[in-house]
């Protein structure tokens, strides 16, 4: 499913988060917003997801208007995998992951034996078979960041968005859950907006990266030609290095003063 | 489990049994039982035309509003711990307690200036309900953002009115100033049949809405926006358990006065047994509250029989020892 968010402001009292916006996202891709704190990242993103009203604009999906949609139809259109998580201790795994389901069976009946095949099935995806049972408090920081995947994709949604999924993570853990991601992305044809800090991961994973900065998109094109842009350093405010690894691009940061 | 419900289900029992079957006057255990199986056809009542006067004209109402008291209080606090996500959240949180004392106060201390106590209830349920009411309108506007607006205009509420009632009951006669103060710690000594109809609409409708919501509930224990991106309509869900809580809290508080502690203290008990899901916590909590009100009922009314000792004070002195014990042998559990 395509994503068209078009001219999108979102204001907060008098100040403007996001500023304009417009971004084409093709069905099956993987699009990344990157940009320094404060940039507007995470309202852009939660806009996109139905959590915010636009001040201006809209998002729509495959030309269906995400603000004309109720809370049960937008859940089975576009899901969410917020950056911080509330993880609901005494809740087991498999419990947490179901609650990707609601949207489907609502709230006033139990799981269909379908609900339960997704459920299942996403659990055997995300390597979270063992800890079905575990309280979700108990799991580590990658396993639980696989859980809250997990029910996201339980939803069902062709469209994902995520708002700096590996925030917290080891350097393997982001590098597996976004493989992760990539291949239900290859498997389901997802479509994905992301939000990451991690320039070299953004650049690795993305299709397209737009570049925000004071709620306004400075640049918006293929991950290699923004990773290379000198943009990027004075929107950071700080000097940055592309060097090619092994054909891939990786962004380095340089210090201002020799030590 | 399992064993929660069976010793639920056999504690109601025994509460239900135990409110018909003890009293100063003592009538036989199985003739009282004999007495309710001929009330659903099965087999004869033995008892005399006093003894079932005693059993269903006194003990009855009073047994069943206990029913009524504890269940609603008790399901009412569940549901506003959820909704608030807030372990300290209780019936009387918004403000319903403050208002019904006001206007229970009102009543007692204007009795033979133009008013009759029969206007008691009544002005209770209109002070529980209007104090409800006016938290909503200064903290709901706020909810779109954070729930702690509205809990505090609660207590912000509760201080204004606890205050003007102070007043109140301060400014009138001592023979006020003790009525008053046996209605503020509750009591099911004046329980009728008439009250029991009066209030069973109410809780029976709102109980169903709070349990109905408990999926919702459950939901919502990922906050607010991950609910809303889960498709729930978080703050529709919101105002109408809040209103069916506080409606049911407020047609019991005007029957039976402030009893404090079980709808604060069942649903952490039913919790510690039974886990975090408000599926079941909440029809759970219907139960045991149900049962634990009519035991500390019947506690009150034996232990200095002929007096009472206040229902609010044995709530607590049976449930606080319960509540440590268990609380200590089990991982406590969080909201």
């Amino acid at each position: 499913m395509s994503v068209i968010v078009d001219r999108l402001s979102v204001n907060v009292g008098s100040k403007a988060l996001v500023r304009n916006v417009t971004i084409e996202i093709a069905a099956g891709s993987w699009c990344t917003v990157v940009g320094p704190n404060g940039a507007g990242k995470t309202t852009l993103v939660e806009a996109i997801a139905g959590l915010r009203r636009p001040s201006s604009g809209s998002v729509s999906i495959s030309g269906s208007s995400l603000t004309a949609m109720n809370e049960r139809e937008r859940a089975r259109t576009i899901a969410l995998v917020p950056q911080h998580p509330v993880i609901p201790s005494g809740m087991s795994v498999y419990d947490y992951v179901a609650l990707g389901r609601v949207p489907y069976h609502g709230l006033f009946h139990s799981a269909s034996a379908g609900d339960k095949r997704v459920v299942e099935s996403v659990l055997d995806r995300m390597s979270l078979g063992d800890f079905r049972d575990r309280d979700v408090f108990t799991l580590s920081g990658g396993e639980r960041q696989r859980m809250v995947l997990g029910r996201a994709l339980a939803q069902s949604t062709m469209v994902i968005v995520l708002d700096e999924p590996t925030t917290g993570l080891d350097l393997r853990h982001q590098m597996d859950l976004l493989e992760l991601l990539k291949s239900e992305v290859a498997e389901c044809n997802l479509t994905v907006i992301a939000t990451l800090h991690d320039l070299t991961l953004a650049g690795q994973f993305a299709d397209r990266l737009v570049l925000l900065d004071s709620g306004e998109v400075v640049l918006d094109g293929v991950s290699a030609q923004v990773i290379r842009s000198d943009e990027l350093a004075v929107r950071y405010g700080m000097k940055l290095r592309v060097v090619d690894v092994d054909g891939s691009d990786v962004v380095v940061p340089v210090r201002n003063q020799s030590p | 489990m399992a064993a929660v419900v069976a010793f639920t289900a056999v504690a109601l029992c025994v509460a239900v049994v135990g409110g018909l079957v003890i009293g100063p006057t003592s009538i036989g255990t199985w003739r009282v039982v004999g007495s309710l199986f001929s009330h659903v056809g099965i087999g004869h009542d033995t008892l005399s035309q006093t003894q079932s006067a005693i059993v269903w004209q006194f003990r009855a109402p009073r047994m069943v509003l206990g029913l009524l008291a504890g269940a609603m209080l008790a399901v009412a606090g569940g549901t506003y711990q959820g909704v608030f996500r807030n372990p300290l959240a209780d019936p009387y949180l918004l403000g319903v307690a403050a208002g019904a004392g006001l206007g229970a106060t009102f009543a007692i201390v204007n009795v033979g200036h133009g008013l009759t106590p029969a206007w008691t209830p009544l002005l209770a349920f209109v002070g529980a309900m209007a104090a409800v009411t006016v938290t909503w309108l200064i903290g709901g506007r706020a909810l779109r953002s954070n729930v702690s607006t509205l809990i505090l205009a609660g207590v912000a509420v509760s201080a204004l009115l606890t205050s003007a009632q102070t007043f109140l009951q301060q400014q009138s006669g001592v023979g006020s100033i003790t009525r008053v103060y046996i209605w503020l710690l509750g009591s099911l000594a004046s329980a009728s049949w008439s009250s029991v109809w009066l209030v069973l609409p109410y809780v029976l409708v709102c109980i169903c809405v709070c349990v109905g919501a408990a999926r919702a509930l459950d939901v919502m224990s990922v906050g607010e926006d991950e609910s809303r991106s889960l498709g729930v309509p978080v703050r529709k869900v919101r105002f109408v358990v809040i209103a069916a809580s506080s409606l049911g809290t407020a047609a019991i508080v005007s029957a039976v006065g402030l009893i404090g502690f079980v709808g604060i203290i069942v649903p952490h008990i039913v919790r510690l047994l039974v886990g975090t899901s408000y599926r079941r916590i909440l029809p759970i909590s219907v139960f045991f509250g149900a049962a634990f009100l009519v035991f500390a009922d019947t506690i009150a009314r034996t232990v200095i029989a002929p007096s009472e000792l206040p229902l609010g004070v044995v709530t607590a002195l049976v449930g606080a020892p319960v509540f440590v014990v268990i609380l200590s042998l089990r991982r406590p559990v969080p909201v």
